[in-house]
């Protein structure tokens, strides 16, 4: 077997503000396979941007990475010089941000703004580089020609598939998509996600998913890490987190997710909002909210443990 | 005739946008070119009930939600509410039936002003309506607005700002600014869809039981079939500004009859199992500016028939209160 594509270990990752340090990723710990699918779901604020900007050296100038290790085929991520990054991003790490549909450049042809990115990572020619170009929009399902429109004359399907080949162009190992269907429209989203698993299994790349809706993870993705207030919560299978969730945060989740093909059900949902990262709860970060709260769990962290083949922080396990 | 329990009757409503052209073109062309944004959709509303508008970007959904309160004029068809017909009211009019019929936007970090404070926020309905005479009773309807929509206790919410509540508290003012007016009719405009899906159910739950409390019947806008599926009682599927479905929601959801109410379903994520289905032609929506001759949706259909390319199909009763408007069911 090969070794993992990306190792993170017990990264902490903090955001410095005037009222102290916001702690967004609190030790966090997981791997990506080389050609698996990694799904990172939780709500707004649970961190998972952060964990994808700490790997692409991409953090505010007031965010820093405190402590950990993110291990890309060998190399330590968190240590890596400005240059060694030039190298790694996008050329080897390639990352769909949330919204980037919108950031293509209104004023330039989208053919001219996927040769700028390669001419950019790869130094090759122009002309070569618009080849390319040419066929990366076949990859991603668009005729040849498209690379001659505006950003304004695409719809939003289309501009996500320009999107996803510019984060191609360069044959990265790794693609982070952060959110890369939430504004689309269902028949489109649909549309995209298949691309993207096509894509994957073709280019044998490995895809770390960030998104805080469940059914795209579960239909695109091997295994899913669960994340509440900077922290991992159940980590395994997407099959067993999905249907069998241990952890009562995931259970909150897995049940106010509603299906259409249930039938009509009054739909649950969690208690309260996220805990405050200035000063996060002692203990289980998720025990203000959780009904299954014990003495414990107010006082001491419970930590990530093997449950049939599932990890799961949570007392109720040990 | 409307009978009684009837909220809202909207028939053969149309909104079409001129499209403005540069001044040479004008000069050269004749033809008035129009986005027939809505283009013919009847249905009623009954009271107390929650009716689902359902369909993708573009459909023409928030037009109709905003054209039923006269927000948006209307190019032809009735509009009902409770037997009176809106659009035949003067301006001054529509404005007092106004208090009986509000809007819940998508976006609560938009519709809410970030200068004003909750107390403000949802006080200035009642003072704009005139609704109060003096400070202690706006106080106090304030207070209970905030109640109802659970957010407690409401005496600590008054001298806040939007920028200090989170996305869910913000969507709670908006539910208690409509709600403070005592509304009979509410549309709310994809209300959850900026929120996350952990605290979706906890607002659904309150405009809900806002709805059993005071009868108050929502005309419900949404992308979201599933969400749909378990909150509403009817559903209206539109596309390219026609109704294609409409029926009991148990009814569509379980018997889909035309193919796009097929694709819709077919193209829903499920966090159980992985059962996307593309069953759609091409990923460009047609322009509501050239709609295709016959049935508007045949281009994009994997079962076209020839009819389907000449004649529309008009919404036919399939079964009880389930119509659909396809050619291959008539």
């Amino acid at each position: 077997m090969l070794p993992p594509s990306l190792i993170i270990d017990n990264l902490k990752t903090y955001y410095e503000t005037r009222s102290g340090a916001v702690r967004a990723v609190d030790g966090v710990s997981f791997q990506i396979e080389v050609g698996e699918a990694f799904g990172l779901a939780g709500e707004s604020g649970c961190g998972k941007t952060t964990i994808a900007l700490s790997i692409m050296r991409l953090l505010p100038r007031n965010g820093r990475i405190v402590n950990g290790k993110i291990l890309f085929k060998g190399l330590d991520l968190t240590e890596a010089t400005l240059r060694e990054m030039n190298k790694i991003r996008w050329k080897r790490i390639s990352m769909i941000f949330q919204g980037a549909m919108n950031a293509l450049n209104p004023v330039h042809k989208v053919g001219d703004q996927i040769v700028e990115a390669i001419v950019a990572h790869d130094g090759v020619e122009k002309r070569e580089a618009l080849e390319r170009a040419g066929k990366l929009m076949e990859m991603v399902g668009l005729s040849t020609d498209m690379i001659n429109k505006y950003p304004h004359e695409l719809s939003g399907g289309m501009k996500q598939r320009v999107i996803i080949a510019m984060a191609l162009s360069c044959n990265p190992e790794l693609i982070i998509a952060d959110e890369p269907t939430t504004a689309l429209d269902v028949i489109v989203q649909a549309q995209i996600l298949k691309l993207i698993g096509e894509l994957k299994a073709k280019l044998n790349l490995s895809l770390m998913l960030i998104t805080h809706d469940l059914s795209i993870i579960s239909e695109l993705c091997n295994r899913v890490a669960i994340m509440y207030a900077g922290k991992i919560v159940e980590i395994g299978d997407v099959k067993n987190v999905c249907r069998g969730p241990l952890h009562p945060y995931t259970q909150g989740l897995v049940a106010a997710f509603p299906s259409v093909r249930e039938e009509k059900r009054k739909l649950s949902y969690i208690p309260g909002s996220p805990p405050d990262l200035l000063n996060p709860p002692s203990g289980c970060r998720f025990h203000l909210r959780c009904s299954k709260a014990m003495d414990k769990c107010r006082m001491e962290e419970p930590k990530l443990a093997k449950v049939n083949n599932t990890f799961i922080a949570c007392h109720l396990y040990d | 005739m409307i009978s009684d329990n009837v909220i809202i009757k909207v028939e053969d409503l149309k909104k079409w946008f001129p499209i403005r052209k540069g001044v040479f073109v004008s000069l050269f062309s004749k033809k008035q070119e129009f986005i027939r944004a809505v283009d013919g959709v009847s249905f009623e509303i009954v009271k107390g009930e929650v009716f689902g508008l359902v369909g993708e970007s573009g459909c023409g959904k928030t037009t109709v939600g905003k054209t039923i309160l006269r927000i948006i004029e209307p190019t032809s068809g009735k509009v009902y509410f409770k037997g009176i017909d809106i659009l035949k009211l003067s301006r001054s009019e529509i404005r007092k039936l106004r208090r009986r019929m509000q809007l819940i936007y998508q976006d609560p970090f938009e519709s809410l002003n970030p200068r004003m404070t909750i107390y403000n926020l949802v006080g200035e309905p009642l003072s704009i309506n005139k609704l109060v005479n003096n400070v202690d009773e706006k106080v106090e309807k304030v207070i209970k607005a905030l109640e109802d929509v659970e957010l407690k206790p409401p005496e600590t919410f008054l001298d806040k700002y939007p920028h200090e509540l989170s996305g869910g508290q913000r969507q709670r003012v908006a539910i208690a600014r409509a709600l403070v007016l005592q509304p009979e009719f509410i549309v709310a405009d994809e209300p959850v869809s900026m929120l996350d899906v952990s605290i979706r159910a906890e607002i659904l739950e309150i405009m809900l039981k806002l709805k059993e409390h005071y009868g108050i019947s929502y005309l419900f806008i949404t992308h979201d079939l599933a969400l749909a599926r378990h909150i509403c009682d009817k559903i209206a599927i539109m596309y390219l500004g026609r109704i294609m479905e409409i029926g009991d929601v148990e009814d569509v959801m379980r018997n889909p009859m035309h193919p796009y109410t097929k694709a819709l379903l077919d193209a829903v994520p499920d966090i159980t199992e992985s059962k996307l289905k593309i069953s759609i032609k091409g990923f460009v929506p047609q322009s509501p500016i050239n709609i295709p001759p016959g049935c508007r949706f045949h281009p994009r259909c994997l079962e076209t028939m020839d009819l389907c390319r000449k004649e529309e199909p008009q919404l036919l009763k399939v079964n009880g209160k389930h119509y659909v408007a396809c050619h291959l069911h008539n």
